[in-house]
């Protein structure tokens, strides 16, 4: 990028305007969450996934204060720590986001296990990790600014949860609350510091850049977690045929293409008819190979990649 | 022969090289309207058979204009009855909207139609033919067949600003697919490229305009391809030579991409007098560029050779007089400076000449 650098207000418009139109408010499945509509499944799916990013955001301020040379800056960021872990058991944002696990009839161990985070969630909440680690402490400042757009989100969350969702009851909206006193807290400080350390275009452009891919990432979080529930189906322009060349596997053909699916991978998708949502299907296999798990381990990673090359519709 | 015959997958079956378009970048061999129709059906039919013996998945029906054959429908079953996916691949004339739902239900899975570009006289204008009305009726006839849809734009100077158009129009006809290829500037390009070829500013607002598409949305898949003469590596044309794609053009003859015809001292074979198999693994002209070991510096040790498979021998042919020398569009090679000098020498008023 070339030119000269934006002045104050036109580098916020620049990175107000990343969240106006990629944050992940926008997203239909949060829209669907502020009108109410999600099940109380999809909720808990949510919840249980969400938790996973929460564990990373101290992870990723750690890493942030390695990055810092200067004590003023580190004890303001340190704050964030406390915050998500709190200064004793029982505190803290991630405690927070517990309860709310409990009260959406999650069971507190089971979440903080992580055992039942998809992978799609975890490949975004590891990659906003390496991205902050990778980066000079600027752009890794920069990553954190959808706070900028948090505040507004929390808000809307509250009322719809309270009018929508009312059996989320007593401590579970606790962490929303939080958040919309400190994320304004902590977006306003890392503006400032971008504001006043992005020197050149190109650093404001590297900021920028920034916020766009957090959105992005905020944005793949969602859609893993929605297509959890979705109930895809085989598109109806495969053709499944033998493999000559691999006789206890199948090819299924498509327009452009071919792919190759082994016996593990053609009964997954047998069970892809528009009735069972991923998260069903996933079940039914579990149950099924009680003996083979390791076969079966990703069947929503799956689910993805045969989306992406066609052989199934994701599905409503 | 140094390298073994690879298993094709996807059989190339011209049925004919007439075609009621004139496109100023037709692909036909120059030498088309000598090269008659040979195969009947029941020929076909037996090529069908033989290339899913061999291991052909697909089969994509085209030309010049697969439409044209008056026994298409039993051509279409012929090559369903065969085991092989069925892609029909038209510019949407002569072809009947009201076919499609015979031709599906004798095994035709898919159609690539073809539009010249977004808007109906500009189409019409490089076609050298009204058929755009005609192109949209025949697409919304494939999406309520049940058919995959895909459109194919050939891109060039006067349409490439218009690919956000392009793009709308193929989610206005629920396109599963939008297929963006730049022109080839071989056979009737090659005399047209001062007209065709666009500015490096158009080719990279396209890729920016595609960029932006693909962002949040899933429908169409689309897939563009920066042209080789702005890439500076070589395209991976037809993914190796006689490699995974089998083409048999309308007089028989059994080729590893629709213009080798017109390179010369390769002997094909025809289909007509011998079996598909042998026209595949033993054809002197299939063997020439097989694998490596033919490849020259420096291709030979290159790292992306695996990928790119050194890039088109027609080209190559086109500016060294040698199809084995490196193809020019690759920087690495000393001949890339006359293509570039060529390449930037286009210009907006250059006048575009119809196939004849």
């Amino acid at each position: 990028m070339s030119g000269p650098p934006w002045d104050s207000d036109a580098f916020e418009a620049r990175l107000r305007a990343v969240g106006a139109a990629r944050y992940h408010d926008q997203h239909p499945f949060h829209l669907r969450m502020h009108a109410g509509t999600l099940s109380r499944a999809e909720l808990q799916t949510w919840v249980r996934n969400r938790y996973y990013y929460q564990t990373r955001i101290p992870v990723k301020d750690a890493v942030i204060l390695t990055k810092a040379d200067d004590a003023a800056f580190r004890r303001e960021w340190v704050q964030r720590l406390h915050d998500h872990d709190g200064r004793a058991p029982g505190e803290g944002g991630l405690e927070l986001w517990l309860r709310l696990a409990d009260t959406v009839g999650l069971a507190r161990d089971d979440v903080a296990s992580l055992s039942g985070v998809l992978s799609g969630v975890r490949r975004a909440c590891d990659a906003y990790v390496e991205l902050v680690d990778g980066a000079e402490l600027l752009v890794a400042v920069a990553a954190s600014l959808t706070e900028l757009f948090a505040g507004d989100i929390m808000a809307t969350r509250i009322a719809a949860f309270e009018k929508h969702y009312p059996w989320v009851d007593g401590d579970g909206l606790a962490y929303f609350r939080s958040r919309t006193q400190q994320a304004p807290r902590d977006a306003a400080f890392g503006l400032r510091f971008v504001q006043q350390h992005a020197r050149t275009r190109a650093d404001q452009q590297r900021c920028v850049d920034a916020v766009e891919r957090k959105c992005e990432i905020l944005w793949s979080l969602l859609d893993a977690v929605e297509a959890a529930h979705r109930r895809p189906r085989r598109s109806r322009h495969v053709l499944l045929r033998a493999d000559a060349e691999r006789p206890d596997g199948q090819l299924a053909v498509l327009p452009e293409r071919a792919v190759r699916l082994n016996a593990a991978s053609a009964e997954i998708l047998a069970l892809c008819d528009g009735e069972q949502s991923a998260d069903e299907i996933a079940r039914t296999l579990a149950a099924r190979h009680p003996d083979t798990p390791q076969a079966f381990a990703d069947v929503h990673e799956f689910l993805g990649e045969m989306a992406r090359l066609g052989v199934i519709d994701l599905g409503a | 022969m140094a390298t073994p015959a690879p298993q094709p997958w996807n059989l190339i079956a011209e049925l004919s090289y007439r075609c009621p378009l004139r496109c100023p970048y037709c692909s036909n061999p120059l030498t088309w309207s000598s090269i008659r129709d040979g195969l009947d059906a029941a020929a076909w039919s037996h090529v069908f058979a033989q290339a899913a013996a061999l291991g052909c998945v697909h089969v994509g029906l085209t030309g010049g204009e697969p439409s044209v054959r008056r026994d298409l429908d039993a051509i279409v079953a012929a090559a369903d009855a065969a085991g092989l996916y069925v892609h029909l691949v038209t510019a949407g004339v002569p072809l009947e909207p009201a076919a499609l739902p015979e031709l599906a239900s004798l095994g035709l899975r898919s159609v690539q139609l073809s539009i010249q570009h977004a808007e109906p006289t500009a189409s019409d204008a490089i076609a050298g033919t009204a058929s755009f009305a005609r192109k949209l009726a025949v697409a919304r006839a494939v999406r309520s067949a049940g058919l995959a849809l895909t459109l194919n734009v050939v891109l060039h100077r006067h349409n490439l600003d218009r690919v956000p158009a392009l793009i709308a129009l193929a989610r206005e006809l629920d396109a599963d697919r939008l297929e963006l290829a730049h022109v080839q500037y071989e056979g009737w390009a090659l005399p047209n490229r001062a007209a065709l070829l666009p500015t490096r500013a158009q080719v990279d607002a396209a890729a920016r305009a595609v960029r932006d598409a693909q962002r949040h949305a899933t429908r169409p898949e689309i897939l563009l391809v920066l042209p080789d003469w702005f890439a500076g590596r070589p395209k991976p044309c037809m993914g190796g030579w006689a490699r995974r794609l089998l083409v048999v053009a309308p007089d028989g003859l059994v080729l590893p991409c629709h213009a080798a015809r017109d390179l010369p001292d390769l002997a094909f074979w025809n289909v007509r007098e011998r079996d598909l198999r042998a026209c595949w693994e033993d054809a002197p002209g299939m063997n020439a560029f097989r694998g490596e070991d033919w490849m020259r510096d420096p291709c030979r040790t290159c790292p992306d050779r695996a990928r790119d498979f050194g890039g088109c021998r027609c080209q190559a042919f086109r500016w060294t007089g040698d199809a084995a020398n490196p193809d020019p569009a690759c920087a690495l090679v000393p001949d890339h400076d006359r293509l570039v000098t060529e390449r930037d020498a286009s210009s907006a008023d250059a006048q575009l000449r119809h196939r004849r």
